[in-house]
């Protein structure tokens, strides 16, 4: 049975994080096509969250084809791990694979890479806020 | 759950102008509000703010100096034994009869609530490890609000009302105690409102909200509209507030520029308008945060902070 | 609601059967011993015809030993038990549930406040009642031999016979419920209560008991020395059982042995009216803080 997490203190909403849960799992082979997810129920009582939370994940999760819901037989994976991305993110990922490469190959560790994503984004922050 | 005659679920709890005076302070004032059936609310305010107030008068432990006030259709009017059967209801420090047994207060559970379900209750102990007879007074601190939440739910009424429910106990035992309170609601539509002045919690519990001080509503809602109505800004320094998009409800100064949580008017759009402003979502609970640093009194931007906050046909039906 | 009324007065239901039950083993061990010596001074036969005047000595002689376990034991009973019993049911009534924030649970039920308060007062009055004449029937029945020297209309005597006695506890339990609510805090509303209970007991037994009707005139009947009494066989009238209430010259006031249920009813429906407005104003006072 596939087991949420919760972590308060990200900022994330918690509906968000579940929904990126089941992405993450199935991107990673964790969650395979037909795998039914826990009931409604049984993760409110397991995180101790809102129900209205999980079924809004749930809801989230069909509308992106991830999961969709049987009447009466629980909700259930639907994709698989190759169609689990959008397009442009999968784009996004094969360009950010071949970058990874060229960073390793110059050197640069795993603290070194989030280093430099994190000032590159201040920086662009910086840039949208000059008067 | 009740239901009127056309089978439409009334609203949990609506309330108009309500207000409750002790002497010559108001506790509660200007109060109105539309709760559907079905969420689950969080009521957060300072101590002293008003909640208890609003709480008891839900549960008709209080009566209202002025305005209206009806639960499931059940107006202050109703007779008692009517009002009170709509509320279950935890009292903060989980007052029970120290030296009844758990199997005593259950009993007392049967001979007072025609709608007590007695399977409920020793299903619910049992599943939680708690002896019957074991006297109230021997109990863990986290066993009594457990017994306490019990008592509630066993009462099968639509609306569960909590009162600081885990302000007393342990991590562990708050934990097991919430769990409880969505798994119940989870199986059975149940709307609970849960009175807080801890703020960081209550994003995994609540998808509604009531910001309290002062005796006056501040913001009111459900949580996922009341976040899409706001934006934080980080705007220049000199921006007056007449330029902003909407109503300001929490501004800080740096030396170049400034962050505004503004409450957008529907129909203009936020930064689009100004290409050196940056907008962004606010989070749940810096949202609550800066509604509960307003000062009370601004009353008049309340009620254009209400009247839009009120659920209009988007509310979506909840099916659990 | 019964149940539930029961339930938390369960461990002073049981505290006030031990108290009658010790009052039942002091009664029965003296009542017995009183009889024998009755017995056994055959004053049975000389009251028969004499009115005691016959055997004084015989009299004396009982009343002298009998009369001091009376005085002593049963003033304390008369004055302060039936007050205590009243205050200390009624005091916690209400202002238990008040301090320990339990009214909290007790009133969200589906109960509304007023059916519950009164089940629990119709209950414990009830309760009240029966203990108060379980207790008069005892002390009664043991003290009838004396009560055949000496009458009831005595002022310790007349306090625990009759109706009287039970009349005090429901007046104290009424102050005390009533004091509960205002206080919210039992042990301050039991003395709160108290002491104007104690107070109205006083002024009504020596300000007011003895003119409750207007009082008889007599003429002096003395058989040995006029002035003196027979320990408490009073001959100044000729009667066992008047209650004299001042002697002038050759004439004697007093209040007539027959008079006995009158004044109980009367000092009764005192204490009773007093219970009513208590409790009535109690009742009141929580369904408009309700409302």
């Amino acid at each position: 049975m596939f087991r949420f997490r919760l972590d308060g203190s990200s900022g994330v909403p918690p509906y968000l994080q579940l929904v990126h849960q089941v992405r993450q799992s199935l991107l990673l082979g964790y969650l395979q096509e037909g795998d039914r997810l826990p009931t409604v129920k049984d993760v409110s009582a397991d995180l101790a969250i809102n129900p209205n939370t999980v079924v809004k994940a749930y809801r989230q999760l069909e509308h992106e084809g991830l999961a969709g819901g049987r009447p009466g037989q629980g909700t259930f994976i639907t994709a698989t791990s190759s169609t689990a991305l959008p397009e442009e993110q999968q784009i996004l990922r094969a360009s950010l694979e071949e970058w990874l490469r060229a960073a390793e190959e110059a050197g640069l560790d795993d603290e070194a890479v989030t280093a430099l994503i994190a000032v590159a984004r201040q920086d662009m922050k910086k840039e949208k806020v000059k008067p | 759950m009740t239901q009127n005659d056309t089978g439409v679920t009334p609203p949990a709890l609506r309330t108009d102008g309500l207000g409750r005076r002790y002497g010559r302070v108001w506790g509660l004032r200007d109060c109105t509000l539309d709760v559907p059936a079905g969420v689950i609310v969080g009521l957060v305010g300072p101590n002293g703010a008003g909640k208890t107030t609003l709480l008891e008068m839900i549960i008709g432990l209080l009566q209202p100096t002025e305005g209206q006030l009806s639960v499931f259709g059940e107006t202050s009017r109703a007779p008692m034994a009517a009002r009170l059967a709509e509320v279950g209801y935890v009292a903060q420090d989980h007052p029970l009869y120290r030296d009844f047994s758990v199997a005593d207060m259950f009993h007392l559970g049967r001979a007072m609530n025609p709608s007590w379900d007695q399977q409920l209750a020793l299903a619910r102990i049992d599943a939680l490890d708690i002896p019957l007879k074991r006297k109230v007074k021997a109990l863990s601190g986290g066993q009594r609000a457990q017994v306490s939440l019990t008592m509630a739910l066993a009462k099968r009424a639509p609306l569960l009302v909590l009162d600081e429910p885990v302000s007393s106990l342990d991590p562990v035992a708050r934990l097991e105690f919430m769990r409880e309170v969505m798994a119940a609601a989870a199986g059975t539509g149940l709307t609970v409102i849960i009175a807080s002045h801890v703020v960081s919690e209550l994003e995994r519990f609540c998808d509604w909200l009531i910001v309290l001080t002062g005796g006056q509503v501040q913001l009111a809602g459900p949580a996922d509209d009341l976040i899409d109505a706001h934006r934080l800004l980080t705007v220049p320094r000199a921006t007056t507030d007449a330029e902003l998009p909407g109503l300001p409800v929490h501004r800080t100064d740096s030396d170049r520029h400034s962050t505004v949580l503004v409450r957008t008017d529907p129909g203009r759009s936020a930064a689009q308008q100004h290409p050196g402003w940056q907008a962004d979502p606010v989070g749940f609970e810096q949202l609550v945060m800066a509604y509960l640093q307003r000062p009370p009194k601004s009353a008049a931007k309340k009620d254009n902070a209400q009247a839009a906050a009120r659920p209009g046909p988007s509310t979506k039906a909840v099916t659990r | 609601m019964i149940w539930v009324s029961w339930r938390q007065h369960r461990g002073q239901a049981i505290s006030c059967l031990a108290v009658l039950a010790a009052l039942a083993v002091y009664a029965i061990l003296l009542g017995t011993s009183m009889r024998t010596a009755f017995g056994n001074d055959a004053l049975t036969a000389c009251l028969a015809h004499s009115q005691g005047t016959a055997c004084p000595a015989a009299v004396q002689a009982f009343t002298n030993r009998f009369g001091s376990e009376v005085n002593i034991a049963f003033w304390s009973v008369t004055l302060i038990v039936p007050g205590l019993i009243g205050v200390l049911v009624g005091g916690s009534l209400i202002a238990r549930e008040l301090e320990y924030g339990t009214w909290r649970l007790a009133w969200s039920q589906t109960v509304p406040r007023a059916r519950w308060l009164a089940v629990k007062l119709a209950l414990v009055t009830g309760g009240l009642i029966v203990l108060g004449a379980a207790m008069t029937a005892v002390i009664t029945w043991y003290r009838a031999p004396m009560d055949r020297l000496t009458g009831h209309l005595q002022h310790n005597i007349f306090d625990f016979e009759g109706l009287v006695l039970t009349a005090y506890i429901l007046c104290a339990f009424g102050f005390a419920v009533l004091a509960g609510l205002l206080l919210r805090r039992s042990i301050p509303a039991m003395v709160a209560a108290f002491i104007p209970w104690l107070a109205i007991r006083l002024v009504i037994e020596f300000v007011f008991r003895d003119h409750f009707l207007t009082p008889l005139t007599g003429a002096l009947h003395c058989v040995t020395a006029c002035g003196e009494g027979i320990g408490f066989v009073p001959q100044a009238t000729g009667r066992i059982g008047d209650l004299v209430l001042s002697i002038n010259g050759n004439v004697v006031t007093y209040q007539p042995a027959d008079r006995f249920w009158t004044f109980q009813f009367i000092e009764a429906g005192i204490f009773v009216a007093l219970t009513a407005a208590a409790l009535g104003a109690t009742i009141w006072l929580l369904h408009r803080r309700a409302a």
